[in-house]
């Protein structure tokens, strides 16, 4: 394991003009207001993405006709200032990556902290013991797989 | 005759994506690659050239063996595309707060 190349953390900041509770509220509740569903979903048309207020809960789109897509499972929920994600977009079963979200008060408004992580662990469970599952990647590649 | 395409076309193949996890603890051979899939030894050097003419994988002789591994340039591409991809969505995002949010004018 000791020559293994992964993928590094990948971190971005940024800083809203918005309280913090805010900040949190769109960024989960109101996520089908920012992100690029056009881009990166499972289904064609998306009517809303879902994230279950809990640890142990689902965050999933749903599409125009009613059928659920399953992005991840959240395994820490600490509103308003931090969630964390086990990130498998198209397949529960497949070996998650981790996304960590974090809300921080500053400068007036939230300093929103992300860090997607556990790259390492797509390596450490090798293909061989899912071949029938997709695999790790698909979550990264979502549905820039199903454009080309 | 495959020309040289982006590393994430060459990952729209769920074999080469098991290949280039499997990869990702370390060198292997095609034998070694090919023990744990359900393909032939010959689907996987093919699938290993395409990964390779990408720039994800190079390869090298240890002794009679040729070894696989992971290139970190185009491991370096893909790193940058998810980092590009999360500069987008947190921009769209950033908007939708910031629009939403009724004292948000500064």
């Amino acid at each position: 394991m000791s020559d293994a190349l992964v993928i590094e953390i990948v971190r971005k900041t940024i800083t809203v003009d918005c309280a913090v509770e805010e900040a949190f509220r769109v960024f989960t509740a109101d996520a089908i207001s920012w992100w690029p569903v056009e881009s990166h979903s499972i289904h064609q048309s998306v009517a809303e993405i879902v994230f279950e207020p809990r640890a142990g809960g689902e965050v999933y789109e749903v599409s125009e006709s009613g059928e659920r897509g399953h992005w991840a499972t959240v395994l820490e929920w600490d509103p308003p200032t931090r969630l964390v994600l086990a990130w498998n977009i198209l397949n529960a079963e497949a070996e998650p990556t981790e996304v960590e979200v974090r809300f921080l008060p500053g400068d007036g408004g939230t300093r929103v902290e992300l860090e997607h992580r556990g790259w390492e662990r797509l390596a450490d469970s090798g293909a061989e013991k899912r071949a029938n599952y997709d695999t790790g990647w698909d979550f990264v590649l979502g549905e820039y797989v199903s454009r080309i | 005759v495959q020309t040289n395409g982006h590393p994430l076309d060459a990952l729209g193949d769920p074999t080469r994506r098991q290949i280039f996890e499997s990869l990702q603890a370390g060198p292997r051979s095609v034998g070694d690659l090919a023990a744990g899939l359900p393909v032939s030894r010959p689907a996987v050097s093919q699938h290993l050239r395409v990964l390779e003419d990408v720039g994800l994988v190079t390869h090298r002789r240890d002794g009679t063996r040729h070894l696989y591994e992971l290139d970190s340039a185009g491991v370096g591409v893909l790193r940058d595309w998810v980092d590009g991809f999360w500069s987008e969505a947190l921009a769209r995002f950033k908007a939708a707060a910031e629009n939403s949010s009724t004292g948000g004018s500064s």
